[in-house]
């Protein structure tokens, strides 16, 4: 009995162990981000480096909020904040709503033409950025297409296939009977598919959609490019690495931590939020095969 | 043919109309960028350049892609021995610029090896492309491996039941939510090449380096931290994707298990495995797709010390602007992409028709 | 199952009908790209004339770092003044110079004309040159004189004057005067006299308890810095600039080699073995946490040196760079301003251009924002002196000013740079003998530039 005990104790610390290793690693070099974004320049340079801002000199904790200040000073970094927002926003409703269109016909119609489409929309994101920037640019100057609404467009590039095919994946798993049955209640395809198909993935929606949402928020290239003329619509990427020193070739590292540390914090509540979601979903026990 | 049904028709019909919107975008946004690079990589374009350009056919790949393997003879002395160079005490042979040839197109040393005690140098006409391409897929392969093992373990982790685990479903995606240029600076500081970066702090705490380890620069630690920087950046998003996938599994199916006596480790290979097939498939495609098209971290943390297959193509494109030759690099990526996305569908088999 | 044959029909889907549609856009481009050419000389003509009664906006792409914008802002709003009729817009770009050249490349690519003006780091007007219009033929003839003349010089690509010179910057030494007169040395002239004191001092500053002393800082990462550093240890040994003035190429050369294996023995000695894959902010973080004796450097690390937490503050100087078997060299690097070919107004553009660049203009820029003038008499100028007493030092290390062969190796600078870069690192690396990396640079060069081989220019 005492080993039982001991057995399922240790077996519980393991676990915990475990998820403190997982933690660690996966939230360190962040907090070494926060721990940077708190340094002066001068407590930056020091060597060793210290774990907690520490005064170079009496080896005293001394936390600088200089780089918080400067970045809030930063009209364009506040601008955008609300840029992101809207760009990561509308790109992730365009893509889950196309891409759950598509992905219901993909997965649970049939219909002539479903490999090549499969594949011809996976094709969409099998380039680099890099190689197709100046066709994309040309399109969207022949377009005549603003700042903002061209890069909602542009991300449909690597959002769209990926919701697609996530969701694809993810309505092909669940149970035909659930299909027939409605049709015997006499709903129409569509019905089914609004009704009974996208509550039962919800889990699959929210996280395609949160990840759709980071990859949106965090796309740099394509931004720079197309906000270079107009600097109202900059997104955070972009006016992160518009920060400057005070002169040429000076990089300012903390700002660019402190901005860091700043951004993420919106995206990990967002995730709280809709994780509950997910959780609720669940436990409600909707999805019973 | 047999005559279809009205009621597939009607289905057939509700497809089409269902992936019209999706047709709509990738005509608008993707058919004349991603034709153009076809196209492009079939000329000499050169980028921003009033040059006129000219149909080359093959010429961009066969220049990217031509090998060539000659022997190196060892170099005798008066005696008819091979000479032993007095600096290093090593046997010396011809040098692979006087071996390898010139004419029509000039092959350039990637490198020297040896076989049956003979000596041999195999030389590309772009060298730095061939070593691109395999540092690309030495990164891919160990990379997506890793982040696959690494992100199943915190999906389970993270599926079990325990108090907090909403607030570890908020730490866990914090690496993939940091901005990526952003994110390979911060490591850029932490694999700093003395005591101000987090490694070189740690190693030196702990005696077992003196503080000034190079990752960056020194050659056979530089893909191994480009591995680790891309792995703790993408692990959570493969552990996202595995766990929405556990989640679909019914948890009747466990409770069958247990009843039948398997234990917890029969369960994952009987029952978590098989399900989650799906799901893994497309994680493991679009996170391979991301890994053969790596820029960022090469580019930020290495910039041309060495490249990527997409950096290489960045520089090929913004230093020679040989945009011929860039747009046929895109091409051999979204070829490479091609064939890993449909391995992953035919061992998985993922691709049933609908059901 | 996945069925080859429909693997088949997908690629093949996807090569048709992405040719076709390119087949259609590729014709419509080129036409509206003609278009558009002709509508903007006729805008062209009936803007300038009637330049009166409409207000016309010129654009200037340019750089953003610290109050640099403002002061660009504030030098169009002079010109605004003196003519009201036109309207001066600043837009600006990244300051990471990689980041700033793509998207130029990008603008340039598709001849847009919403850009007039792009302001152009040293190395860029032999490579956009064809981009750009030649000044000479918009009055810029009677104020080159003025200027320095290797950046007019630099400027010039083959025959054409493709930008004015805005601000100037060049490699220079900084040194610490307290470890200097700690351990009783001259300032190192020589990289001889270099390697002596920094061994010197790097020992006796480890032995007094910092582990992380090093003597030499520089930038050794395989970067267009790299090709700034290298020239000055080439150029200071008469080992030439990599291609001379004449188009021949110099690389491959004794005294080459030689510089190079002195500075490949720093690597690991006096310098970090980190030192392969560092800038100029890695050099300068070490440097000002005290923990460097010497540093190769930009101007701008001098005055952030001087801030009120830096370790160093007020313990340095800076002198010309050492140097060899030849005389000290200091990379030219530095800004200009360049009229784009597509512009709509590059009359205006040319004027506001001149404007910019005048004496009046950079004296205000240096008074208040420190940017090194390019035109020499300014640096005896009272009030830019009494804001940067330092910039009087500086005149005397421009004067040694090397220029990139960025004119003499257009439009292929960046390709050789790179090449020569990339060479030299694998020198300094270790990875390659100087010798081999040198002869197979010398190879790849005739390959990029098409140029034969020559004696290299003596600095002496």
């Amino acid at each position: 009995m005492q080993t039982k005990i001991a057995k399922i104790g240790l077996k519980k610390i393991g676990f915990w162990l475990l998820l403190a290793v997982i933690i660690i690693y996966l939230a360190f070099p962040f907090y070494w981000a926060v721990n940077s974004s708190l340094k002066t320049q001068a407590q930056l340079q020091m060597t060793p480096g210290t774990f907690v801002p520490r005064d170079p000199d009496t080896m005293e904790i001394s936390v600088f909020l200089g780089n918080y200040k400067a970045i809030f000073q930063n009209g364009e970094f506040l601008r955008g904040i609300v840029n992101s927002t809207i760009v990561a926003t509308a790109t992730t409703l365009l893509a889950l709503v196309t891409g759950s269109f598509a992905a219901f016909a993909l997965g649970k119609l049939r219909f002539r033409g479903r490999k090549p489409a499969l594949y011809m929309i996976l094709a969409m994101t099998m380039f680099p950025q890099v190689t197709v920037l100046t066709g994309l640019y040309a399109v969207i100057t022949t377009l005549g297409l603003d700042a903002i609404f061209s890069m909602i467009l542009a991300y449909m590039l690597f959002t769209l296939p990926f919701t697609t095919w996530v969701l694809t994946s993810f309505f092909k798993d669940l149970p035909k009977e659930i299909m027939e049955s409605a049709q015997v209640d006499g709903a129409t395809p569509f019905q089914t598919f609004r009704l009974i198909l996208l509550p039962l993935t919800a889990p699959a929606l929210v996280t395609t959609g949160l990840l759709a949402f980071i990859a949106a928020w965090n796309e740099y290239l394509f931004a720079l490019t197309f906000t270079s003329i107009d600097p109202e619509a900059r997104t955070i990427p972009v006016a992160i690495n518009y920060f400057t020193g005070v002169v040429a070739r000076q990089e300012p590292f903390g700002e660019t931590m402190a901005a860091a540390v700043f951004v993420t914090i919106p995206v990990v509540l967002l995730v709280l939020i809709f994780q509950k979601r997910i959780i609720a979903g669940l436990t409600s026990g909707a999805v019973k095969g | 043919m047999k005559k279809m049904s009205d009621l597939a028709k009607k289905e057939q019909k509700l497809a089409y109309k269902l992936l019209l919107p999706t047709l709509i975008i990738l005509i608008l946004i993707a058919f004349y960028p991603l034709g153009q690079v076809f196209y492009t990589s079939f000329t000499d374009k050169e980028f921003a350049s009033s040059n006129e350009t000219h149909f080359v056919g093959f010429d961009n790949y066969k220049k990217l892609l031509s090998l060539n393997i000659e022997e190196l003879e060892p170099i005798l002395n008066e005696n008819g021995e091979q000479k032993i160079d007095p600096e290093t005490n090593e046997p010396v042979y011809e040098r692979p610029i006087d071996v390898l040839p010139r004419e029509p197109v000039r092959y350039k040393e990637f490198k020297v090896f040896n076989i049956f005690g003979k000596r041999y140098v195999l030389g590309a006409t772009d060298p730095y492309f061939i070593s691109a391409l395999g540092n690309t897929l030495t990164f891919t392969i160990i990379s997506v491996f890793l982040e696959t093992v690494i992100g199943m373990i915190i999906a389970l982790v993270v599926n079990s039941n325990f108090k907090g685990r909403g607030a570890m479903r908020a730490v866990m995606l914090i690496p993939w939510a940091v901005i990526t240029v952003v994110s390979a600076r911060m490591w850029e500081w932490m694999l700093n090449s003395n005591r101000t970066g987090f490694f070189n702090i740690l190693l030196d705490k702990f005696n077992l380096a003196d503080g000034q380890i190079a990752f960056l620069s020194k050659d056979s630690l530089q893909l191994p931290s480009m591995i680790a920087v891309d792995v703790w950046k993408t692990a959570p998003f493969m552990a996202l994707l595995i766990l929405a996938g556990l989640q679909l599994i019914p948890e009747n199916l466990y409770e069958a298990a247990r009843i039948d006596g398997a234990g917890k480790v029969k369960q994952f290979f009987t029952i978590t495995l098989p399900l989650l097939k799906p799901s893994l498939a497309v994680a493991l495609i679009f996170r391979t797709l991301d890994a053969l098209r790596v820029f960022d971290v090469f580019q930020v943390l290495l910039s041309s010390k060495k490249y990527s297959l997409a950096s290489y193509n960045y520089f090929q494109l913004i230093k020679s602007r040989e945009m011929g030759m860039a747009s046929s690099i895109g091409v051999v990526i979204f070829v490479l992409i091609f064939v890993f996305a449909v391995s992953y569908i035919r061992l998985l088999g993922v691709d049933q028709n609908a059901n | 199952m996945f069925s080859k044959k429909s693997s088949i029909v997908a690629i093949l889907l996807v090569l048709m009908l992405t040719f076709s549609v390119f087949a259609v856009g590729c014709t419509n481009t080129e036409q509206t790209a003609g278009d558009a050419e002709e509508k903007q000389s006729e805008n062209n003509n009936s803007n300038d004339e009637a330049k009166d009664d409409e207000k016309v906006t010129i654009t200037i792409a340019g750089g953003a770092v610290g109050n640099e914008y403002e002061l660009t802002k504030k030098g169009a709003e002079m010109y605004e003044k003196e003519h009201p009729n036109v309207n001066v817009k600043v837009l600006d770009t990244p300051d990471l110079a990689d980041d700033r050249l793509g998207l130029y490349l990008q603008f340039l690519e598709a001849k847009s004309s919403k850009v007039d003006l792009y302001q152009l780091d040293v190395i860029w007007p032999g490579d956009l040159g064809e981009h750009f219009v030649d000044l000479n033929k918009y009055g810029a003839k009677k104020v080159t004189d003025k200027h320095f003349e290797h950046i007019i010089k630099n400027n010039t690509v083959n025959g054409e004057l493709k930008a004015m010179p805005w601000f100037t910057d060049g490699g220079i030494f900084y040194y610490r005067t307290d470890l200097l007169k700690k351990y009783n040395l001259d300032v190192p002239k020589t990289w001889d006299e270099l390697e002596k004191a920094a061994k010197k001092i790097q020992k006796g500053e480890r032995e007094a308890g910092n582990p992380d002393f090093f003597g030499f800082v520089f930038q050794g990462n395989s970067y267009e810095g790299l090709t700034c550093d290298a020239i000055e240890w080439l150029y200071s040994n008469n080992a030439g600039k990599i291609i001379s003035d004449d188009k021949k190429i110099t690389v491959n050369n004794e005294n080459a080699v030689e510089i190079l294996n002195k500075i490949k023995g720093f690597v690991g000695t006096i310098s970090p073995e980190g030192v392969t894959g560092m800038g100029e902010e890695d050099a300068r973080n070490i440097w000002q946490a005290g923990n460097a004796a010497f540093m190769r450097n930009w101007p701008y690390a001098y005055g952030l040196g001087n801030s009120e937490d830096s370790a160093i503050k007020g313990k340095f100087d800076v002198a010309p760079l050492p140097h060899g078997k030849g005389s000290p060299a200091s990379c030219l690097g530095g800004w200009q301003l360049g009229v784009s070919k597509y512009s709509e107004h590059k009359e205006i553009a040319a004027d506001v251009a001149l404007f910019m660049t005048s004496e009046k203009v950079q004296k205000m820029r240096a008074v208040e924002g420190s940017f090194n003038p390019t035109i020499p008499s300014l640096y005896e100028d009272e009030e830019i002196l009494e804001a940067n007493p330092f910039m009087g030092e500086l005149k005397d290390m421009f004067v040694n000013g090397v220029a990139r062969p960025s004119a003499a190796t257009s439009p292929n600078y960046a390709e050789t740079s790179e090449l020569f870069y990339k060479a030299v690192h694998s020198i300094i690396t270790g990875e390659e003998k100087a010798e081999d990396a040198l002869e197979v640079l010398e190879l790849d060069l005739q390959d990029a530039t098409g140029f034969e081989t020559g004696e290299p220019t003596k600095s002496n």
